[in-house]
């Protein structure tokens, strides 16, 4: 029975573990009992293996040719230092894929709001003459678009284009008016520069002067002067 | 080893003179640390060599990033530590397989003498496979405390641990290689 009451407590005796206060007790016990006195040596030898095993696994020495090796490897890290922009690689390509996000967000709103039935969208060829529209394929393009979209006109729906002219929103209504604006520019026979700086006129906003405001000079009466003659006195 | 400080040129270590000096203070005795760290988990002293030069290099590359110089052991050491688990999880299977045929036949000998078991090679192949089981946390006290007999407080600063949690798990790892291993001392009690 005393046994089993020590046995638990022979390994932790051996790793010396074991709480002061239960050691002799425990020592007492080893003393009288013959089977528990070999569990406690027992115990310690293993201990004793298991810290000498231990050891020689992490006892050696490197060979000398590792100190040549580290030497060189350090060298040639040396001789290819990495780039400090390296260090700055991850936050950069985060940036680019935050940019790319805003933008590709940025163009979903925008034709978004095209498709807004109260207005409808068109791409005039404010500053390309007709010239230059024949002149190569990509403006004859252009051109073709330019149409297209200007049939859009009866269903009110927009059209995103992907193209580098400048995009004219036109309230729903007065689109012929802006064709007729945009080829009468392209014919020359209305200035545009004119009309930009028009427009900024237009908008500047209005300057607010002071009045000045000089006091009335109110003559002093005379009384006995101004009087008439035939007034009656009450 | 201090061949291998004296050896670097100052230039070749770091383009910082003051770090490069740091640096070459610490190279005297800390790849011995590391190699033997790296030996306690892979129990090969080529892949041990290889781990300890690629945890010095690390060691080289980020030693501007150390604020506390005085605790370049403890990283080192842990950094080696990982390193080391990282080269045993990358083996592949047939190594796994050919480690299991090793330890069964090692299982199949019979007892020895004590002396004798210590020296063997069996043994050691034991306490090796036996270490190899317990949990990374229980491990990496387990070898720190057999390298130079290292105390409980040493250890505590090289693991980065408090020193009654280091106490405490080198009591259960010992328990745990205890009964891995107690089958192989000779007269055991059957009780």
């Amino acid at each position: 029975m005393s046994c089993e009451k020590y046995s638990g407590s022979l390994t932790d005796a051996a790793l010396g573990e074991l709480r002061a206060e239960r050691e002799p007790e425990l020592l007492a016990h080893t003393m009288e009992c013959a089977t528990c006195r070999e569990a406690l040596n027992h115990a310690r030898q293993v201990r004793q293996f298991i810290d000498r095993g231990v050891e020689s696994l992490v006892s050696g020495e490197p060979t000398p040719q590792f100190a040549v090796n580290l030497r060189r490897r350090i060298a040639q890290k040396a001789e290819s230092p990495q780039s400090p922009w390296m260090a700055w690689a991850p936050v950069i390509a985060g940036a680019l894929a935050l940019a790319v996000v805003l933008t590709i967000m940025v163009a979903h709103r925008r034709v978004r709001s095209g498709l807004n039935p109260s207005v409808a969208s068109a791409i005039t060829p404010i500053s390309t003459p007709p010239e230059a529209a024949t002149a190569s394929p990509a403006s004859s393009q252009h051109s073709q678009r330019t149409e297209g979209t200007l049939g859009s006109e009866g269903t009110g729906r927009a059209r995103p284009f992907t193209t580098a002219l400048p995009e004219v929103i036109v309230p729903k209504g007065q689109l012929s008016a802006a064709a007729q604006l945009s080829a009468a520019i392209n014919s020359g026979r209305v200035d545009g520069n004119q009309l930009v700086a028009a427009q900024q006129e237009y908008e500047k906003p209005l300057e607010v002067k002071l009045i000045e405001i000089a006091p009335m000079e109110i003559p002093a009466l005379d009384t006995a002067a101004e009087k008439p003659a035939n007034s009656i006195q009450f | 080893m201090d061949a291998l400080a004296a050896s670097f040129p100052g230039s070749a270590v770091s383009r910082d003179e003051s770090l490069a000096r740091e640096f070459e203070q610490r190279l005297a005795d800390c790849p011995k640390l590391a190699y033997r760290v790296a030996l306690g988990v892979l129990h090969n002293p080529a892949e041990a060599e290889d781990v300890a030069q690629d945890a010095m290099l690390r060691a080289y590359r980020n030693f501007h990033r150390l604020r506390d110089r005085e605790r370049f052991r403890g990283w080192l050491v842990r950094m080696a530590f990982r390193l080391a688990l990282d080269r045993i999880r990358s083996k592949t299977r047939r190594e796994r397989h050919e480690h299991d045929a090793t330890r069964a036949t090692i299982h199949a000998q019979p007892k020895a003498d004590v002396e004798n078991l210590v020296a063997s090679r069996e043994f050691e192949r034991q306490v090796a496979q036996a270490l190899d089981k317990l949990p990374e946390k229980l491990r990496i006290v387990m070898v720190l405390a057999a390298i130079e007999g290292y105390n409980t407080r040493e250890v505590a600063k090289l693991a980065g641990l408090p020193e009654g949690t280091v106490k405490s798990r080198l009591f259960l790892a010992r328990k745990k290689l205890a009964e891995s291993l107690q089958c192989l001392v000779k007269n055991t009690p059957d009780r």
